[in-house]
């Protein structure tokens, strides 16, 4: 089990990026943060890895299994890297050292946190590469980054990921960067190795249907606040935040043909130090009350998990 | 933003430089040339701050010129040089193909003669002088430029902003002056920074040769030479110009490389997410 | 009325050379690929990268050559144009790109872009009620040709892109990825926004996408394209209800809530 509590980060200048933000994801549970640029979502992830950028402040604890780990616990965290916590990022290709060829960058921390010998290690990054579905995984070995395609690459990172064994797998935008066909096939990736692993997933994405094939539960964040979670599918069939709602009514569907003009959230996303103390999304809001602009609303329960708005709270 | 130490330190020592280069049009505390043989070999004193040379002349006087000298020689050689080394690498960058190419062939030929080969040859062709000089280090600086020029304007053309001006009907030398100019002038002033030291150097190398500037006009690289057969004599006629020399050049330098530091996206910082 | 007819193009890109006594390889970008757009129109198309959609827009800007096949704006080659005479006639097709950050230049104000493809016709009217017009039709304020591109987010620089690209009251858009980057609550902003300047202004739109959703939501007709090939086209729903290729069933289920 792993989890966060009552985790915020500040930027230098003291705006909350993430107002306490609680999580929790059980071995195999596959989790889904959804929201837009500036939401607050790859801030949260990097926090769940001990990887929040210099700079920024972050409070809160985490619980990674049973021990509680301070944020910025810098040797902590190195311990758990790896071993407890893995991360993918969106660009495979900066994430590989181009230099270096697959099997030895999937070796090394079978070597330096596992013990194992060179070959015994390039065995494994070979038993590896094979669950990850690339095809002709012993050819991969010797093979350097600019030699795969981009769902390649995105298997390569998911391998060196599983080297440890990771209790929980955060994916940040894993599929952003790739075309839909080889999307599928990645978040098919996820689905398979949480199960047969018992793995936790922490799912990062911008895109309602990556999330809606890969997840079970989800968070929406908007503005560095969790304004709404539950169960994936009931979210999305029949959503309480008004955020949520206008984010997936302005989602362009294939039910809609032909210039058809969508619903939309007026205005843009504020940068942090515009938006309110309140609820985040006041000022954007289509049914906002005097209220939400000053004061914060708790978490209320809904049919599909809870969300937090004044309209759900005690109805007057 | 905080100042990066290289760039505040090479920065002050530039503006040193560029202010005594700018001091000695107007005034210096004697005339640079001005004789005084009874007076040869002065130690420090109220009326010559450094001292005097072999030939009675003041030390500080004649440094004063010869940083002028230095300086011009420097910003006009790197001057003319960006100028036609930039021209011809938005030349390059813009034409593409054949153009492309040949221009760039033409800047490895350049790079492959010694700027010192080159300066000895205009000097016994032309006689030595400090126009030379200029001539020559300007001709090594227009490969380096081109090629900066071409690398940047390169990158720039990829940008869509540049295809929008396409779009827009934009011919290339407009799209050239209008978008790819502005863009790529930091990586070009960075260079010349650079090349400015660079310049000082070899400036004070070719007067040491004797091939710059003549008797009775100073330069540090000369002031060096003469200074040579007088080292056990009177040492501190060698520092001095020496200790002039570094100053530059390390000033140039280091402002280089801040700028460089400031100015370049791949060492910037990512904004937080 | 055919405002652009796409007569069986095909462009074809030489490859670095692998070995020395061997031919370099050959791409074929772009394989004969056909269609017509209409005055007022929008046509999707659909593909991913390397399917050759962007070499389509290219091809269709003018930018390139096509190797075989020909593009007619008009019923004109553009091809056949001299160069100064392609400037001019480029007032007539516009481009909207996919990046918000990288279409405008940095160091230029927002006025003096919108105003370039007036420069490039080179007229003698003062640019500015011009560029005052075009930024309030996409929802912005005259007063904001003073700013720069980073005073702007990345909905409202979109914004500036299209003002760029209506002010010489063209007749085609190109909109290559215009909203692919743009986050889904700003997305479906500027996707109305094209469809009102759309009806208000005459445009045929060659609405160019890798999200199928995107498309269907936005265009009257659609092409699928697959390895510079079109394998399959016609009207949106009947795509959508009946698609005829694999392909197409991949690109539904990864566009499908």
């Amino acid at each position: 089990m792993i989890a966060a509590r009552g985790l915020s980060i500040r930027t230098g200048a003291g705006h909350a990026a993430v107002r306490s933000a609680d999580l929790a994801i059980r071995p195999g549970e596959r989790l889904g943060v959804v929201g837009e640029s500036g939401s607050g979502k790859t801030l949260l992830a990097l926090a769940m890895i001990g990887m929040v950028p210099e700079g920024l402040q972050v409070s809160g604890e985490i619980a990674v299994g049973g021990t509680v780990v301070a944020p910025g616990d810098e040797a902590a965290w190195q311990r758990l890297r790896a071993r407890e916590v893995a991360m993918i990022f969106q660009e495979p290709m900066s994430a590989l050292n181009p230099l270096a060829r697959v099997g030895d960058t999937i070796a090394e921390p079978l070597m330096v946190h596992r013990g194992l010998t060179r070959s015994a290690a390039r065995a494994q990054a070979r038993e590896l590469l094979e669950e990850t579905g690339i095809p002709q995984p012993e050819r991969r070995l010797d093979q350097y980054p600019h030699e795969l395609s981009g769902g390649q690459r995105q298997r390569v990172l998911i391998a060196l990921a599983l080297a440890c064994d990771p209790a929980l797998l955060i994916a940040d935008e894993p599929t952003t960067a790739l075309d839909a066909a080889v999307a599928l096939r990645i978040t098919d990736l996820l689905v398979r190795l949480a199960r047969e692993r018992r793995m936790a997933l922490l799912f990062i994405s911008h895109d309602l249907a990556a999330v809606a094939r890969t997840t079970e539960a989800m968070l929406v964040m908007y503005g560095g606040d969790i304004v709404e979670r539950g169960a994936t599918d009931r979210v999305l069939a029949d959503p309480a935040h008004p955020y949520t709602k206008g984010l997936i009514a302005a989602r362009p569907s294939l039910a809609q043909r032909g210039r058809r003009r969508l619903p939309t959230i007026p205005g843009t996303v504020p940068p942090l130090e515009a938006l309110a103390e309140g609820c985040r999304f006041a000022g954007r809001c289509p049914v906002e009350l005097p209220r939400c602009v000053h004061l914060r609303p708790a978490a209320t329960a809904t049919a599909s998990g809870s969300a937090a708005c004044h309209l759900l709270g005690a109805a007057p | 933003m905080r100042v990066p130490f290289n760039l505040a330190l090479g920065a002050a020592l530039v503006a040193l430089v560029l202010a005594v280069a700018l001091v000695s049009l107007v005034w210096t505390p004697h005339p640079h040339a001005a004789l005084d043989v009874a007076n040869k070999f002065a130690p420090p004193s109220a009326v010559h701050w450094l001292g005097t040379d072999q030939l009675g002349r003041d030390l500080v006087s004649q440094l004063m010129v010869a940083a002028r000298n230095s300086m011009a020689v420097a910003v006009l050689a790197v001057g003319i040089g960006c100028a036609l080394g930039t021209g011809l690498g938005l030349l390059a960058a813009a034409r593409g193909g054949w153009t492309e190419e040949a221009i760039m062939r033409l800047s490895d030929l350049g790079f492959a003669f010694p700027a010192l080969l080159f300066a000895i040859m205009l000097a016994a062709v032309f006689g030595p002088s400090l126009p030379n000089v200029v001539i020559a280090i300007a001709f090594i600086n227009i490969p380096t430029f081109a090629r900066v020029s071409r690398a940047a304007a390169n990158q720039v053309w990829r940008r869509d902003y540049v295809w929008a001006a396409r779009a827009a009907g934009m011919g290339r030398f407009a799209i050239s002056r209008d978008h790819i100019l502005p863009n790529i002038a930091a990586p070009v002033i960075v260079q010349m920074t650079i090349e400015f030291a660079v310049a000082i150097l070899v400036e004070a190398a070719l007067s040491y040769l004797g091939l710059g500037a003549q008797p009775p006009n100073p330069s540090w690289g000369r002031m060096l030479s003469e200074a040579q057969t007088l080292m056990y004599l009177a040492p501190q006629l060698a520092i001095w110009p020496g200790l002039c020399i570094v100053t530059a050049v390390l000033g140039f330098s280091l402002l280089g490389d801040g700028l460089r530091d400031i100015t370049d996206p791949r060492l910037t910082r990512v904004r937080a997410a | 009325m055919t405002l652009l007819q796409v007569d069986s193009v095909s462009r074809r890109y030489r490859l670095p050379r692998r070995a020395l006594m061997r031919p370099a390889p050959v791409l074929t970008a772009v394989d004969g690929v056909s269609f017509t757009l209409a005055r007022g129109e929008t046509l999707g198309v659909v593909g991913e990268s390397g399917s050759g959609k962007s070499t389509l827009a290219r091809l269709v800007m003018g930018f390139e050559r096509p190797d075989a096949g020909r593009v007619l704006f008009d019923g004109q080659d553009n091809n056949d144009l001299p160069p100064a005479a392609l400037r001019a006639a480029r007032r007539r097709f516009q481009m909207v790109f996919q990046d918000p950050f990288g279409s405008l230049d940095p160091r230029r104000r927002v006025g003096w872009s919108v105003a370039e493809p007036l420069r490039a016709l080179k007229g003698t009217e003062d640019p500015a009620p011009r560029v005052a017009e075009a930024l309030e039709q996409v929802g912005l304020r005259a007063a904001h040709a003073g700013r720069y591109p980073h005073e702007f987010s990345g909905g409202q620089r979109q914004r500036i892109a299209i003002a760029r690209a209506i002010i010489t009251r063209p007749a085609l858009l190109v909109a290559d990825e215009a909203v692919s980057a743009l986050d889904v609550s700003v997305q479906a902003q500027i996707l109305n926004l094209l469809m009102d300047l759309q009806e208000e202004l005459g445009l045929a739109i060659l609405f160019i996408s890798h999200d199928l959703a995107v498309v269907a939501s936005t265009c009257d007709r659609l092409l699928v394209m697959q390895g510079g090939r079109v394998l399959e086209a016609g009207e949106t729903g009947a795509v959508l209800d009946a698609p005829g290729h694999d392909y197409t069933r991949t690109l539904l289920a990864a566009a499908r809530l």
